[in-house]
């Protein structure tokens, strides 16, 4: 024994041990217990929602979500830090935005970025495309959003007819054109391509504007059809009946408080809280109360009972 | 001339006063241990073992594999149940070795490297849950950028960045992981098992 442990378990009695039998045996059975769960239950692949699948099933949610995003109406348009500059519009406690401190890492500008630079390629080897790229960038401001709020209250009333949509005639302009030729972009397979068009092709490693561009409407739905979003307990399970992170069953309930749930800051109330809770955690055998706590519920009677009794 | 620091001798001298081979793989236990929840700590142990041990096969196929082959399938499963046993037992230790206040005698640096063991696990965990490929990792990333850039952890941390988060789970996670496991390795067999809580006495 070293000196260390000689003087911890001095005058203890001692009893016979084998730890690496004992470990082995809880090895053997922990691992017969995994492969036995993972042979009755399996474990969860629910597709990810892809531009194609999207255009092809859903059409006008696809150009909904398209439109939308050019007009300059999707959450990331004014989201702030790391995305854009409007750091007012980042999270806030107690008159800190810690989203703010470091600025704009990953500029993301959601109607160049997400719709019109794809476009930019369909219009490569897409004449109408081309065209009506050319003539809605020649246009105002005022102009451009007109077409786009024609569009979009259009799109309410389209129709979908042997997988073609027909939305009624009205002053859009070059919108319904560039729509379609984002709509034919998602059919052909090739949006998430597009959308990280400015990455290291052919090596694309990063994903994050393919998964931005459902985030709003298509995946939130979903997500809601699954029971994933965040006021139906989503962390804490997966797709089906699988469990999720259930250990952060106590994050989960701060989402379940309307004063968090429905504040533009819970993100960051919530994460100040578990921050709290696991320095609380980590600083346990210095906390008044808390560390006396244990001798007060007396679960150690039952642990250590034939030590007591012994005495 | 003052000689120069022999490094072999101080390792000696450190070993021989904090953790002799005794100590690391006992062959005696003091008699107060004997419970079930001193089995949770080595439960614990065991799922990180699977993990590992799957997380590798994994690894060595790719991500995309267990969606296309149902030998892959399998051992993704296998990894999704050690991880949810793994979190089980862990939760199961934490919640016994606080009610025996195993803190005592000096063993707070063992109680709180195990806590941040746990931090740096359930990051593990988070990571692992959106490295999937699938819808569960999409949503799962999608919602955790909220969350990382409220806190301003997106500057340099991005959810939807799939590969920073791929490497970050099969590479960088895991190391530290086993690096404060084995630092709390360390600290549990130097310092012993903590004595009994001394018993309440009854007014004569």
């Amino acid at each position: 024994m070293s000196l260390r442990s000689e003087a911890n378990l001095h005058g203890i009695p001692t009893k016979r041990y084998d730890l690496i039998r004992e470990g082995l045996i809880v090895f053997i059975v922990l691992a017969v217990v995994i492969i036995v769960l993972a042979m009755l239950f399996g474990s969860p692949d629910y597709p990810a929602v892809r531009g194609e699948d999207v255009a092809q099933r859903q059409p006008i949610a696809y150009l909904k979500t398209s439109a939308n995003i050019l007009a300059g109406n999707s959450s990331i348009q004014g989201y702030g830090p790391p995305y854009t500059a409007n750091s007012g519009n980042a999270q806030q406690l107690l008159g800190f935005a810690p989203a703010a401190w470091l600025g704009v890492t990953i500029p993301i500008n959601p109607p160049e970025d997400l719709i019109l630079k794809p476009l930019a390629r369909v219009a490569l080897l897409n004449d109408v495309v081309a065209g009506a790229l050319r003539t809605y960038r020649a246009a105002s401001s005022n102009q451009q959003q007109s077409w786009l709020k024609a569009y979009l209250a259009a799109l309410d009333k389209a129709t979908v007819a042997n997988g073609q949509v027909q939305v009624p005639a009205g002053e859009y302009g070059p919108v319904d054109k560039l729509m379609k030729g984002m709509l034919n972009l998602g059919r052909a397979g090739l949006l998430e391509g597009a959308l990280e068009s400015g990455v290291r092709l052919p090596y694309a490693l990063d994903f994050t504007r393919s998964l931005l561009f459902f985030q709003d409407d298509v995946d939130h739905n979903v997500a809601q059809t699954l029971d994933m979003l965040g006021g139906q307990w989503g962390i804490s399970h997966e797709t089906g009946d699988y469990p999720g992170a259930w250990w952060l069953w106590p994050y989960t309930l701060l989402y379940q408080i309307p004063v968090i749930s429905i504040s533009p800051n819970g993100d960051l109330q919530a994460g100040a809280i578990m921050s709290v809770f696991f320095l609380v955690m980590l600083f346990m055998p210095f906390i008044p109360i808390l560390n006396r706590l244990p001798r007060w519920l007396g679960v150690y009677k039952l642990i250590w009972r034939d030590w007591y009794r012994r005495q | 001339m003052k000689a120069a620091m022999n490094l072999t001798r101080r390792t000696q001298q450190f070993l021989s006063a904090n953790l002799s081979v005794e100590d690391a793989l006992p062959t005696r236990m003091p008699v107060y241990v004997n419970s079930l929840a001193y089995l949770f700590g080595a439960a614990a142990l065991s799922a990180l073992g699977m993990l590992i041990l799957t997380g590798v096969v994994l690894c060595c196929f790719g991500p995309g594999w267990y969606h296309v082959s149902r030998v892959g399938h399998f051992f993704n499963s296998l990894h999704f149940w050690s991880m949810q046993v793994f979190f089980g037992v862990v939760l199961l230790h934490l919640i016994s070795k606080y009610l025996m206040a195993a803190w005592r005698d000096g063993r707070w640096k063992t109680w709180m490297v195990g806590v941040l063991t746990f931090g740096v696990a359930v990051f593990t965990g988070l990571t692992g849950f959106m490295s999937q490929t699938n819808w569960d990792s999409q949503w799962i990333a999608l919602q955790a950028k909220d969350a990382m850039n409220a806190l301003g952890v997106g500057a340099f941390f991005n959810p939807l960045d799939t590969v920073q988060v791929l490497t970050l789970h099969v590479v960088v996670l895991p190391l530290i992981t086993t690096v404060l496991v084995a630092i709390h390795l360390f600290l549990i067999r130097r310092d012993g098992p903590v004595r009994p809580l001394p018993p309440k006495r009854r007014p004569q």
